[in-house]
Order: C-alpha cells, then structure tokens, then sequence
C-alpha cells in the first residue's frame, strides 16, 4: 500500500460520503415534497408515437366517440368530410394530393396500426347524419349513435362493417317548417320507439340492456333490449320524468335544474351496478342504480358555461374500478376521481395541438391494461393514447401536460 | 352415434387447411398445456373467423345457429387444431389428440386468462340457442387430450397455424406438475419450440441468436470496423473486443433482470448513443488519438451496446425456460463468435488494402469519414425521435436519481480500481498490448 494509494482511497471513501448525504438530504427532500403537494392516483404519460400515421392521405374530421374492446382494439368514430374544411380535403376535392376523409369508424391495434375502417351511408339502413358516439358490446357488435338534425336513431353493425340492426328511425322528432322554410325538430323524451340525437351508448353484457345517452335534442337516459331494441325503462335529472321544456342557460349560482340540459352525454354502467350520466351543460354527473334511481350527483368545475364540463366517462380498470375518469371539453383536460367519494383527485392535460394537449377532448376510453384514449372534436380532430403507469403520486390538483418521463 | 356420423360427414367434405379462403390480416390464439398424469390436456381458443372453410350453421343476419352447430365446430376443431398442431414428448411426435370438448364463445368471455376458468368454460354450459352471436365475431374453444409417457417429461410443440391469418399470434401457458407456469408468445410459424428445454438447448439456441444479431446488426458492425481500422494485430484486437463484450455482458444481464429504466425514452437514447459512439470512435480514427486506452472507451460504450442487445433479445427471452443466465451468457458467447468472424475475415482485407492500394493513413481517414458519414445519420434521425421526449425536469427527484447512479459507478470505479492493485497481472495487458 502506497502513499498513492492511500490518497486515492481517501478521496473515495470521501467522495462517496458526501454523496451518500446528498442521497440522503434529497431523499427527506423528495419526500417531503410528496407529503405535501400529491396524491396517490393513477398516473399516465401520454404516448406522442401512437396511433401510426393513417394510410391513403386519410385525415381525420371532429372525433367523437371512442371505445377499447375486450381485445383491445381502439375503436374510434369520426365525422370525416363533413367536419373538414376545404384546404384539409384537397384530395376529395381533386386540388391536391392531400387529404381526404378516412371512413367514419377506424380500429386500431395496440401498436397504433390502423386494423379496420369502414362505414358510411349503405343499403338497408340509415347512417346517421352526424354519427356520434361508438360502442363495442359483449357480443362483438358494434353500436353507434347520431347527433345530426334527423339522427333519432342508433345503428349496429358487425365488427367488418356489415349491417345487423337499427333501432328507431331518422327523422322522427321533425316538426313543421318555420317561417324561413327549414325544418324544425323537437324533443320526444317520452317516445318509445325513436330517440334524440343519441351522443353514446353502453351495453350491459349481464341483462343485454343498452343504456342511451339520448341526448342532444331528447333529455333522457333511455334503456332498450340489446337483442330487440325494445323500450325498456327511461328517465330524466334525478329519476324525473323527463320534460322537453326548455331548461334555462345553465347559471352556475342558480339552484340545480330538475331536468337535464342537452345534451346527454354519456352513460356507462360500472360493474358494481352504478350509472354515471353526464349532463354536460350544467357541469354534472348524475349517478343512477340501473333501474333510474337516483344516488348521487357531483358538479365538476361547476364555473364552466357554454359547452360544459363534464363530457365522458371512463372507468379504471382494476376489479373494483376505483377511479373515474372524466373529460372536460371546455377546460380541455382528463379530470381523475376516485368513484366512491367522487372526489376530483388530480387532472392532467392542457389546450394546445402538442401531444398531451386538447382541442375539444371530446370522449374518452379505457383499455384492459389501464391505458387511456381520448378524442378530440371541433378543431382537434385526433385521437391520442396515454400510457398507464400504475398508482403513483401525482400532483393533487393539475399535472398539465403529461410528457413522458420514467 | 348420429352426431358422431354428421362429425364423418363434416369431416370428409372439409379440405385440409389452405390458404383459399379470406384469411384475416391478424389471429391472436390462446392456449394452454398441462400434463397431469398419463394425460396432456391442451386448451385453445381460436378466433372462428379465422377457420372459413367450415360452414357454421347460421340463421338471420348471420348470426351462428347455436342449436345445430356442434358437428361443424367439432369439424373445426379437429381439421384446423387437433390436426395441425403438433406435441413432443421427449423428442417423439405425440399422436392425434382426443377432442374432448368444444364451445362457441364470446368475444367479450374473459375465462381464457386462467387455466382453471378456461377449463370449467370449455367443458361448462354452453350459449344459449337465442344468443344473436354473429359467427365471425365468435370464438371456438377446444380441450383436446393427448396421453403422455409422464407429466415429467420434457414437451415441445409446433404449432402449426400458420394458416389460420397472414400474422398469427400464439398465447400459450405451460403448466407443469410443479407449479410452474411458463408463458410463451409465438409468432406465426416459430418451428419446434422446446417449452421446457435442457441448459445446453437453450444455449445452443441463444449462441447461434448471438452470432446472427452481430452479423445482422449494421450499427454494431460499424462500431467494430472502427476498432479495426487502426488496430489491426488480433491479439490487441481480441482484447479490445473481449473489453466490448464483456462490458455489453453487464447491462444486457441488467436488463435482464429489469434493471434497466422502463421508459419510452430509453430506447431511443440507447440507439442514440450507440450512433454516437460510432462517430466518436471514426473522428477519433481520423484525427489519429492516442488508442492505447481504447479499451476504456470501448467498455464504456460496451454498455450502451448491451442495452441496445437487450431490446432485440426482449422477444426471444422466453425461450431460456429456466435457465435465464445461462442463455443471457450464451447470447455473448454468440455475440463474440460473431465479432471474432468478422474481424478474421476484415482485417486480412484492411492489410492487403493498406498495403497494395492505399497508404495506411489516407486508407483510415477515408474509410472512418464513410463510417462517420452514415453513422452522424443514424446520430440525427434517432436524435430527432428522442428530441420528441422532453428534458426532465432539475427538480429534487431527478437530482436523488443523478447522485444515485453516481455513486454506484463510484463504486464500480472503485472495485476496479482495486481489483489492478491486487491482481496487478490480470490488468497488464491493458498497459503493453495496446
């Protein structure tokens, strides 16, 4: 052992002590700071590689509707040609080489390939003017509703496109013209045999029921057979009968309104029996047991006018689906709640186009490995994948954007 | 006896397996094996729309006509599984198996997850004869039984459903008596595939994987050409390549082991920096550096290597059974062969080169400009993809995360650092063959 040698031992052992204090001052520090400011929730990072580029120049229209199915292929409906704007669709209109609408209902794989992609107007059924709102049931098929002026019908198809069922008819809630000519159209809560403007629909494998948020021109959840589309039972805001009188502009300070607003924006059954329905405008969700009683509401940024908060729902995937995860459209972010308490723990997602980002976060998804998928409507027109990565601590109130990061 | 007689029917009228229907882009199927006793049970679950040539009774819209469907499926179960698939017990084809049971299913039936449910629904009750179940949204489940020589023995499989898609995907879980559950995922036609295999299969395997990795590898041929250009005695070479392996040992049994950061940017880091070291070793070339301490550097970057291996090794893993190491240190000892190959075969080229054609020094610039050329390349383009992931944050977390893998390479440097001052000679090839 050389003097040399004891030097350059001595600077080691010092050394790693003074990094073994640095470890141990940013350990109480970490800690600290996760006492403090976080929550434990699921968290995610979102996936800037996911979907794959769509083949043929196939560009997307408002997005609005989405579902993963028991295989996990991503199931998302669009509204294509009819929600681009000319300078986005220079190949339908032979200006250019790009782009032209992708069919309205597109699968994809876990990898982000595009599998499926098929619908649009056809022979022995009516396509919606407006589709809105797409479901995979127990049974492979798929269901998707309408919001356009005569969509009071759903449709369901098989999952390569061929035509099995439509459950009421277009145009069914069309009154007479006003004073300019045009059609007007007018709600039917009560109807039993069309519907609304259906923004989405939820199927319970169990009793083959089909739970309609029914919607944009009706003011109702309406349940029909899986198999017949028979009416089964339906109901409005708090179990009410539902009543078609306009319900004044939603006011924030002003007492509940009994009636729900249009639209009706989705109702998804847990597997514990419970039915949570957003009642978009007033900035609520409105939980149900499955046969209309009321249980419980909860408002969610209850500030937010116009177009609402409380858009989508999606439940975590675990047994006892714990959390809830819902979107907000207008404040263009994922809020995360736990399901027994309805406490908002924690929400994630900014305005902008970047990954992570919102336009419109219109709809939203869970697949069986917990990962999510959200749609975009109005100007955002995408559909984007954020990764589970487990219960964590999170930030307790807004994350922002949730980059990759370990 | 009249089903039995439909099933012969059935049979004869349906051709073996081809390639003449639609077949789907993509069949994902589930499966099981456990030996028990005299008997092997083999569970499966195939999508139905993947077997097209069986005429599923069918009623309305399509919809499988529940009530009279069961010779047809049998048929199916029997042309497109029972026939196709082959098992080995100790290296002997078993024979046909014994359908015991079929089932229709639902795509939404989630009992294939486990053995227990997957069984007790496959012999279960079956759908209802109302249930509107369109047939090419259906499964078909089969248990099928093979008798066996012992639930000891040693079984291999070759599935044999590469007609059933243009991709087909195999889930498959052995059971063994022991309590072992060893799952595999196989991807259309992956030949015989040992389920349980001996060490020296499962090296044979990863050996010959090595070697073709490296060969296939054009990153990492690069990397060892610029070792190459200026060292050209093999004994030097041998060491600095045996510094390389040895050092992409560490992080690929890391990896292994799950050691190594499991996040989207990881990957993409690595192949920047394997890029990377691809044209810091050609400028280093070029500029004609001091390569007495190559070994150093190529350790260094050894590790960044062994993590990229580790990604194309993530897939094959599951072919060690139980001998993890043992096939992980196989893969290098393939890796090696590989690099020992190619530099048998370039440096005699690189010699007559130098010495017939061009002078040593321009013959190294040029050549480490073409190699610097296409590797600052790759450096971008990966660059680019990682560039997509943001910086992380100077915050207390990733600063614990910093001090943290500090320490452990001071400790590394510190055990080397020991390790020459107590074997001196083990290290003195680093000082005089270089």
């Amino acid at each position: 052992m050389t003097k040399k040698h004891l030097l350059v031992a001595g600077t080691f052992v010092v050394l790693l002590g003074a990094l073994a204090v640095t470890e141990s001052v940013l350990n109480q520090r970490v800690d600290a700071q996760e006492a403090g400011g976080t929550v434990r929730a699921p968290r995610f990072e979102v996936d800037p590689l996911w979907p794959k580029p769509l083949p043929n120049n196939w560009i997307l229209g408002q997005a609005i509707g989405v579902w993963a199915d028991e295989q996990d292929l991503v199931w998302i409906v669009h509204r294509g040609s009819a929600t681009l704007a000319d300078t986005e669709k220079a190949l339908e209109l032979k200006n250019g080489e790009c782009c032209a609408a992708a069919p309205p209902v597109l699968a994809f794989d876990a990898a982000g390939n595009l599998v499926r992609s098929w619908g649009g107007p056809g022979q022995g059924y009516d396509w919606p003017s407006a589709n809105h709102g797409i479901f995979v049931d127990h049974l492979g098929s798929v269901w998707i509703g309408g919001n356009g002026p005569g969509d009071s019908h759903l449709v369901k198809f098989t999952k390569d496109g061929k035509f099995l069922q439509q459950f009421g008819r277009p145009d069914a809630r069309r009154g007479p013209p006003n004073a300019q000519g045009q059609p007007t159209y007018v709600g039917g809560s009560n109807d039993q045999q069309n519907f609304g403007r259906i923004a989405k629909i939820f199927v319970d494998p169990k009793a083959n029921e089909a739970f309609l948020a029914d919607g944009y021109l009706n003011k109702r959840v309406a349940v029909v057979d899986g198999a017949s589309g028979k009416m089964k039972r339906y109901w409005g805001a708090y179990g009410n009968k539902p009543d078609d009188t306009p319900v004044p502009a939603y006011d924030p300070a002003a007492p509940p309104a009994q009636q729900f607003r249009n639209p009706v924006h989705c109702a998804m059954l847990s597997l514990d029996g419970l039915l949570y329905v957003c009642d978009r405008n007033s900035d609520r969700l409105q939980v149900f047991k499955p046969d209309g009683t009321f249980v419980r509401e909860v408002f969610i940024t209850r500030g937010t006018k116009a177009s609402g908060s409380v858009w989508d729902v999606a439940f975590s995937r675990d047994p006892q689906q714990q959390y809830l995860y819902v979107t907000d459209g207008m404040n263009n972010r994922v809020y995360v709640l736990r399901r027994d308490t309805l406490e908002v723990l924690t929400s994630f997602g900014t305005g902008g186009r970047q990954p992570g980002q919102f336009f419109g976060v219109h709809s939203i998804a869970s697949d069986s490995k917990g990962n999510l998928y959200t749609t975009e409507t109005w100007e955002g027109k995408r559909l984007q994948k954020f990764v589970y990565r487990g219960i964590a601590s999170v930030p307790r109130r807004h994350q922002g954007v949730v980059w990759p990061r370990s | 006896m009249r089903s039995v007689a439909l099933i012969a029917l059935v049979l004869l009228a349906i051709p073996a397996p081809a390639l003449a229907h639609d077949i789907p882009d993509s069949a994902v199927v589930q499966a099981f094996l456990k030996p028990e006793g005299d008997r092997l049970r083999f569970l499966i679950r195939v999508p139905l729309e993947a077997m097209a040539d069986i005429e599923v009774p069918r009623r309305g819209q399509g919809y499988i006509d529940l009530a009279n469907a069961d010779a047809a499926l049998r048929a199916a179960a029997i042309v497109w599984i029972g026939r196709q698939v082959a098992i080995y017990e100790e290296g002997t084809r078993l024979a046909e198996p014994v359908l015991m049971a079929v089932q229709v299913s639902l795509p939404s039936d989630l009992s294939f997850r486990e053995y227990e449910t997957a069984h007790a629904h496959v012999t279960g009750t079956r759908l209802a004869d109302d249930v509107d179940l369109y047939w090419e949204q259906a499964f078909l489940d089969a248990s099928f039984e093979y008798p066996i020589a012992s639930d000891q023995s040693r079984f291999a499989i070759n599935p044999g459903l590469r007609t059933l898609a243009q991709r087909v995907t195999l889930s498959l879980r052995l059971l063994t008596p022991d309590g072992g559950d060893r799952a595999f995922q196989l991807h259309d036609d992956p030949g015989l595939v040992q389920l349980d295999p001996r060490w020296h299969q499962a090296a044979g395997r990863f050996v010959t994987s090595g070697f073709a990795h490296i060969l296939d590898g054009t990153d990492h041929l690069l990397f060892l050409l610029c070792l190459v250009i200026p060292l050209r005695r093999m004994r030097t070479l041998v060491a600095v390549v045996t510094s390389f392996t040895a050092a992409h040992s560490v992080t690929l049994i890391a990896s292994a082991y799950g050691v190594a950061p499991d996040a989207l940017w990881f990957p993409p880091l690595v192949e920047t920096l394997i890029a990377a070291s691809i044209v810091y070793m050609a400028l280093e070339n070029i500029v004609a550096a001091n390569v007495m301490h190559r070994w150093v550097i190529t350790f260094a970057f050894g590790l960044v290597h062994g993590f990229g291996f580790s990604f194309a090794l993530r897939d094959t893993l599951q072919f060690a059974g139980s001998h993890l190491l043992t096939s992980l240190l196989a893969f290098n000892v393939g890796v090696e062969a590989g690099q020992l190959l190619v530099l048998l075969l370039v440096v005699p080229v690189l010699n007559l080169l130098f010495r017939h054609v061009v002078a040593e020094r321009t013959g190294t610039i040029v050549l480490s400009a073409i190699v610097a050329h296409t590797a600052w390349h790759w450096m971008t383009e990966r660059g680019a993809q990682l560039l997509l992931f943001p910086a992380p944050a100077l915050d207390a977390a990733f600063l614990l995360a910093a001090v943290r893998w500090t320490m452990g390479l001071v400790i590394a440097g510190g055990v080397i650092w020991i390790a020459r001052i107590l074997w001196p000679s083990g290290f003195r090839w680093t000082r005089e063959t270089l």
